[in-house]
C-alpha cells in the first residue's frame, strides 16, 4: 500500500518537476537524441513522457500543421488529432538507428495532408490503433533501415532543372497538389504531372547511382 | 533478356507512386489505395519508407510554432475520455453507455428464453435440425445481436449462443478486451453456431485478468478489417473474481 503512494507521489513529482509547461524554452534544449527514449516511454502508456514528447516536438508539428493546412483553427485541431495518434503509435516506433523527428514529422504531414485532401476521417483513429500482438503491418510512417543515404537527396535535387526542383520542394513543404501547382506554374495539369513523376524518376535514378 | 520490360516498367511506375504519395500530390482516394497497398505489399512499403527518408530533409523548411496552451490538455481530455468508456471516438460513446441497456435486454432474453423451456412454447423461428430445437431471440428494438438457443430435448440441454441478426450484409461478433488505457485487443469471432465458447490465445491468456473490460461489437463478416472495433459495441462488462 505504501509502496503505490510513492510510486504515485514519485510519478507526480517527476510530471511537474521535469517538464513544467510554464517552461516553454526547455523544449527547445530537448535534444533530438531524447525523443525515441520518449517515444519508448510513452509506448509504456507513460503519460509524463507524454508530456515531454508534446513539449519538445509539438512546435514543430504545429509549424507542419500551419504551413500546411493555412486556417489556425484547423491547425490546432490536427495537432491534438496527430498527438492522439501519437500515443497510439508510439510502439510502432523502432528507436536505435532512425531518428524519431521525421518520424513523428512524418505522422504530422500525413495527418495534415489528409485533411487537406479532404480525406474522410471517420474511422481514422481506430484504424490507426494498434493491435500490438496481431498486426505487425508496416504503418505509412514507415521507417527504413538506414541505409547511409543521408542527405545525398540535396545534392541530386540540384541535378533537376531549377524549376521542376521547386515544383518538387512545393509540393512536398506545402502540401501542393497537382492542380494548385499547375497553375502556379502556369502549365497544363498533364505537363504538371509529368515533371513531377520525370523529376521523381530522376531523383531516384540518381539516389540509386 | 533476364527481366521482363514489364517488371522494370511496373517498377518505376511503383517508385513513382510511392514518391507521388510521400509528396502528397496524390488525392484522397489515392492516397487510401497507396496506404492499403502500404500495408500488403512490403516492397512497396519499402519504396515508401525510402522516399520517406530521402524526402524527410525538406522538413527543415518548417518553421516551429509554438500552439496555443489549450491544446495539451485536450488532447489528454481525448485519451482520458477514451480511457474511461465515456465516448468512444465517432459515434462509439453512444453505444457504450448504452451498454447497460444491452445488457438489461439480454438478461430480460434470457428469462423469456427460460421462460421457452420451461412452458414448452414453440417459438414460431424454430426449426428443426437432426432432433434439436432452435429458436432466435430477438429483442423489441431494432436490436443487432440476438441470442441462438438450440435445445437438445434428450439431455434437456439448452445451448444459447449469441448471434449477429441477419442484416443487409452478413455481419459477425467480434470479441474484446480492453485493458486500461490500452486500445481494445481482439479475441476473436463469437462463433455463429455451437456453444459460444471463443478459445482465447495463448498469448491472452495471462491479459485476461481481474478489471478487464469485455466487449463485443458488431463487425462484417469475419470481422473488424481494422485493428480496432469499427462497428457499434452492444454490450460490455467488466471481468471480476467471482
Amino acid at each position: 500500500m505504501f509502496l503505490a503512494e510513492e510510486i504515485i507521489r514519485l510519478k507526480q513529482m517527476s510530471v511537474s518537476d521535469v517538464v513544467s509547461p510554464n517552461v516553454p524554452w526547455k523544449m527547445s534544449a530537448m535534444a533530438e537524441t531524447d525523443l525515441p527514449d520518449l517515444l519508448a516511454r510513452v509506448a509504456l502508456q507513460d503519460r509524463a513522457a507524454f508530456r515531454a514528447l508534446y513539449l519538445a516536438a509539438s512546435p514543430k508539428l504545429f509549424g507542419i500543421c500551419l504551413r500546411l493546412l493555412k486556417v489556425r483553427t484547423d491547425a490546432e485541431v490536427a495537432l491534438q488529432e496527430i498527438f492522439v495518434k501519437i500515443w497510439y503509435r508510439a510502439d510502432r516506433f523502432v528507436g536505435g538507428q532512425t531518428s524519431a523527428m521525421p518520424w513523428l514529422c512524418a505522422i504530422a504531414r500525413n495527418h495534415s495532408l489528409d485533411v487537406l485532401r479532404g480525406r474522410k476521417q471517420e474511422t481514422e483513429n481506430l484504424d490507426d490503433e494498434t493491435d500490438r500482438l496481431v498486426d505487425e503491418v508496416p504503418d505509412p510512417e514507415a521507417q527504413t533501415v538506414i541505409n547511409g543515404e543521408g542527405r545525398r537527396i540535396d545534392r541530386c535535387m540540384e541535378e533537376l532543372d531549377p524549376d521542376r526542383a521547386q515544383a518538387v520542394r512545393a509540393a512536398y513543404v506545402d502540401g501542393m497538389g497537382y492542380q494548385e501547382l499547375a497553375e502556379r506554374y502556369d502549365v497544363p495539369l498533364n505537363t504538371m504531372r509529368t515533371w513531377l513523376r520525370r523529376s521523381l524518376l530522376k531523383l531516384r535514378v540518381c539516389m540509386d547511382r | 533478356m533476364t527481366r521482363p520490360d514489364q517488371s522494370e516498367g511496373d517498377r518505376a511506375r511503383d517508385e513513382v507512386l510511392a514518391g507521388e504519395y510521400v509528396l502528397g500530390v496524390l488525392p484522397a482516394e489515392k492516397r487510401q489505395q497507396v496506404e492499403q497497398r502500404i500495408r500488403r505489399d512490403r516492397a512497396f512499403a519499402a519504396m515508401v519508407a525510402r522516399w520517406q527518408e530521402n524526402l524527410s530533409s525538406m522538413d527543415d523548411e518548417y518553421t516551429p510554432q509554438l500552439p496555443p496552451e489549450s491544446v495539451f490538455p485536450q488532447v489528454q481530455q481525448r485519451l482520458l475520455t477514451r480511457n474511461s468508456q465515456q465516448t468512444q471516438l465517432s459515434g462509439f460513446g453512444r453505444l457504450w453507455s448504452s451498454a447497460t441497456v444491452w445488457r438489461t435486454l439480454a438478461l430480460t432474453l434470457f428469462l423469456m428464453l427460460i421462460g421457452v423451456a420451461i412452458f414448452g412454447l414453440q417459438p414460431p423461428s424454430s426449426l428443426k435440425t437432426g432432433g434439436q430445437l432452435q429458436a432466435q431471440l430477438k429483442g423489441q428494438d431494432a436490436t443487432n445481436m440476438s441470442l441462438l438457443a438450440s435445445f437438445e430435448p434428450r439431455s434437456g440441454r439448452l445451448v444459447m449462443t449469441p448471434i449477429a441478426n441477419s442484416q443487409a450484409e452478413p455481419k459477425s461478433l467480434q470479441l474484446w478486451m480492453i485493458d486500461g488505457n490500452a486500445p481494445p485487443v481482439s479475441l476473436g469471432l463469437m462463433p455463429d453456431i455451437g456453444t459460444g465458447d471463443v478459445i482465447i490465445p495463448d498469448a491472452m491468456r495471462r491479459r485476461i485478468a481481474n478489471g478487464v473490460t469485455l466487449a463485443v461489437s458488431l463487425e462484417p463478416k469475419g470481422g473488424s478489417p481494422s485493428t480496432g472495433p469499427t462497428g457499434p459495441v452492444l454490450m460490455s462488462g467488466q471481468m471480476a473474481a467471482r
